[in-house]
């Protein structure tokens, strides 16, 4: 999976017309060179992790755990507080002061100064959607492991199912799916709770509230699987069958999402999905429509507003969702994952049993 | 109410039972969330005022949470780049503005004509819409600061050249209220009573990722928002050669999280932090599975015992990070006569901990002695302190204690036993 996601990057960067790449993002680190990391949350201050100077991969790892054999020791440069020590370590690599086009997917002052001193003369490009773009189609390596993020996720769901019934909360949910992923191994992302009570909208941070009988709770699991997520979203009604309102909203949301679903074909546009979302009698989300999934959430984001422009290209991975309320229902959530491909969209959901 | 601990560390002795204050307020058992929010805006507003900066841009996760105080679930590192909170404070407004993919975490705590749809910063096409969106809350002609810069923001921009917010911020960071230090205290006691929790369940034959499932279940369960960082059981080796390769020669922790079956007598250096109202925590602690400490790794918790005691009496308002560094080394004989110091070689022996887990003040960092010099301890400044003690051949160990300076010393906000290892009295 490694060589093969190079490769791709490799090629970009001659299109591009870049000798060499600095990169930041803990995603674009992973994506490149492969080296396992430590999970942390949060956004971090762009700054160096890994320079890419020709075939030449350097990493800030203070030790060879979890970094791929084909990175020799020499390659690897300390965690350090001190800015000089980092600009000395970067100025350091070798082949970069030679370098005349350098990419790079961030900026700060701080790193302006250290790539005048690394590489005097050397021009600076925001290769942001170099990176995107490469990452967005996946190989059949990744695929593979979005697929089995995705089986995660599926299991994640009827974890969630099973425990869902009237006093359960959704921090309980959280809890006892927080459990069962780590004992395999997975992650749960939570920047959405994993299971939502939806009569009054669509929230995003976790309530000790319990479900009641009969009301509609969206459960959303998003797993981190082997560095790829999957990510799958149902809603159910708490120990009740869908009464008359919530068969029909069920009914209307499905159906629109499966139009959108059905438009994802290489040559559309974010902006066709947003029409047919709309023409199918989707509302304002408040949330994105669709947006990339491999190493965590990727581009293109559609929906808030953006993405109308992007282009769908075979072989990208899409989460894609839709999201319905009616006052005397609640509200209905799915998503589904979703490859592009030249024969069509495959959906990469895995339901389980249900 | 005055802080007190029911079950008093014998490390801690008697700083741990008396009053603490900081600026002459008791830290509350609970947060005022309100009060908090008030006095943590007054002080940002001071640094703006004093730094002559008219609005300041904040993209950092931990920065927005510390200026808005809203409530947010934790963001894998993909989406804070891709989705994030994004906050505008101005110096005109007492209430900062959030533009947020997660609103309903501020229903309550800003008004509602403050909380705005996401401002999507990291991407290029949103570059109009971040310049109108700056253009109707800020004047042309204030001087703006961020914490960060995107491409896309430096597009929205233009000319004008923001200045380092960044700094503004770790300045009024630096100092912690009584109610950010009540809520740092209070993520502590979730991890540490989540952590009491696994370790009954530490014996040969369980899994690390037992461990893992069993603790996060359980933090969600006392009432942590998220976790901040992947839990670290990490068995140690006994020789440095054993263990993974460095850059440094030094120890090479923490590593990625792996799947070992768990042996009788392996030593298991733990981390764990999870997050409370924002606020993060740090657990560090030295177990061994199923047997009691030999008299060798007794002895290295006593000379762990004696930095951290060490550390600690250096610890009070007008001290400086080099006279804390000092007085580890000096208590640890041994590290001082092989000329090395008793902590791990890319760390420190301490550093703050707020809404970020490891913050400023930092001190025994490669930043070196004259930084540590220039760091003066002021009453309100966390302190993790985390020594390691390492004999090749042995091996090693390492706990961590969190402490804030007070108005004449210093008061603990963690609270664990050092089981399976006994304190001296």
């Amino acid at each position: 999976m490694i060589a093969g996601r190079r490769k791709r990057l490799w090629e970009a960067m001659d299109d591009a017309g870049l000798d060499a790449l600095v990169l930041g993002r803990p995603a674009n680190v992973a994506y490149a060179s492969g080296a396992t990391a430590l999970w942390t949350a949060g956004s971090r201050p762009f700054a160096p992790s890994c320079v890419i100077v020709g075939d030449d991969i350097h990493l800030l790892s203070t030790w060879d755990e979890g970094i791929p054999d084909d990175i020799p020791h020499d390659h690897l440069f300390g965690l350090s507080w001190n800015p000089a020590v980092v600009a000395a370590d970067v100025a350091a690599i070798p082949g970069l002061a030679d370098a005349h086009r350098i990419g790079t997917d961030g900026t700060s002052a701080g790193f302006r100064r250290i790539a005048e001193r690394a590489a005097p003369g050397a021009e600076l490009v925001d290769a942001r959607s170099v990176l995107d773009r490469t990452r967005a189609v996946k190989t059949a390596a990744e695929l593979s492991a979005v697929r089995r993020a995705c089986c995660r996720a599926g299991e994640a769901l009827d974890l969630l199912r099973a425990a869902l019934t009237s006093g359960t909360s959704e921090r309980d949910l959280l809890s006892t799916l927080a459990a069962a992923t780590a004992e395999v191994g997975a992650t749960v992302i939570t920047d959405e709770v994993v299971a939502r009570r939806t009569a009054s909208g669509l929230h995003h941070v976790v309530t000790d509230v319990p479900a009641r009988r009969g009301e509609l709770v969206a459960l959303s699991p998003t797993l981190r699987v082997d560095g790829y997520d999957g990510t799958v979203a149902r809603t159910v009604v708490v120990d009740a069958e869908p009464g008359e309102a919530a068969a029909a909203l069920r009914a209307r949301c499905r159906a629109a999402l499966d139009e959108v679903i059905a438009r994802c074909r290489p040559g559309a546009t974010g902006r066709d999905l947003l029409d047919t979302w709309a023409g199918a009698g989707g509302g304002d989300l408040g949330v994105p429509l669709a947006h990339g999934l491999g190493i965590g959430a990727e581009w293109p984001l559609i929906g808030l507003g953006v993405g109308g422009a992007d282009r769908l290209d075979a072989g990208m991975v899409l989460a894609v969702q839709g999201w319905m309320h009616a006052p005397e229902a609640g509200g209905w959530l799915e998503r589904d994952v979703v490859h592009v491909t030249d024969d069509g969209p495959r959906t990469l959901t895995r339901e389980g049993s249900a | 109410m005055t802080a007190t601990f029911s079950d008093v560390r014998v490390m801690f002795g008697e700083a741990a039972s008396r009053p603490a204050t900081i600026g002459g307020e008791a830290i509350p058992d609970e947060p005022d969330l309100g009060r908090l929010r008030h006095e943590r805006s007054a002080r940002l507003r001071h640094q703006l005022n004093s730094a002559g900066i008219d609005a300041l841009l904040v993209l950092g996760t931990s920065n927005v949470q510390y200026v808005t105080g809203a409530a947010m679930p934790s963001v894998d590192a993909s989406r804070a780049c891709l989705l994030r909170p994004v906050a505008l404070v101005t110096a005109g407004d007492r209430a900062p503005h959030l533009f947020t993919p997660y609103p309903d975490g501020a229903a309550g705590r800003l008004p509602t004509d403050h909380i705005h749809p996401p401002l999507l910063v990291d991407l290029d096409e949103a570059a109009p819409a971040i310049a109108a969106t700056l253009a109707e809350h800020i004047d042309a002609t204030a001087s703006l600061a961020t914490d960060e810069v995107t491409p896309p923001l430096l597009a929205a921009l233009g000319d004008r050249e923001p200045a380092n917010g960044a700094s503004v911020l770790h300045s009024a960071r630096l100092r912690k209220t009584v109610d950010e230090l009540a809520c740092t205290r209070a993520s502590q006691r979730i991890n540490e009573r989540a952590m009491a929790e696994v370790h009954k369940h530490l014996h040969a034959g369980v899994r690390q990722r037992e461990l893992t499932a069993r603790f996060v279940g359980r933090v969600f369960d006392h009432g942590a928002s998220g976790v901040g960082i992947d839990t670290i059981w990490q068995v140690m080796p006994t020789h440095r050669s054993a263990g993974p390769w460095t850059v440094h020669g030094d120890v090479a922790y923490p590593t990625p999280p792996g799947d070992r079956v768990l042996e009788a007598g392996d030593v298991l250096w733990v981390d764990s932090g999870i997050l409370y109202e924002g606020y993060a925590s740090d657990f560090g602690r030295t177990w061994i599975v199923d047997q009691e400490p030999t008299e060798e790794q007794q002895s290295q918790f006593d000379r762990w015992a004696a930095v951290m005691r060490g550390a600690l009496a250096a610890v009070r308002p007008g001290a400086t990070g080099a006279d804390v560094c000092a007085a580890a080394r000096n208590a640890d004989p041994t590290s001082l006569d092989a000329g090395t110091s008793p902590w791990l070689d890319h760390f420190y022996v301490g550093h703050g901990v707020g809404v970020d887990p490891a913050e400023m003040p930092l001190l025994g960092t490669d930043l070196g002695p004259e930084f540590d010099a220039s760091v003066v301890l002021t009453p309100g400044m966390v302190l993790v302190l985390e020594p390691v003690i390492w004999q090749d051949g042995i091996g090693g160990y390492r706990s961590e204690d969190i402490v804030v300076v007070t108005d004449d010393g210093w008061f603990p906000l963690s609270d664990h036993t050092y089981a399976p290892f006994t304190e001296p009295a």
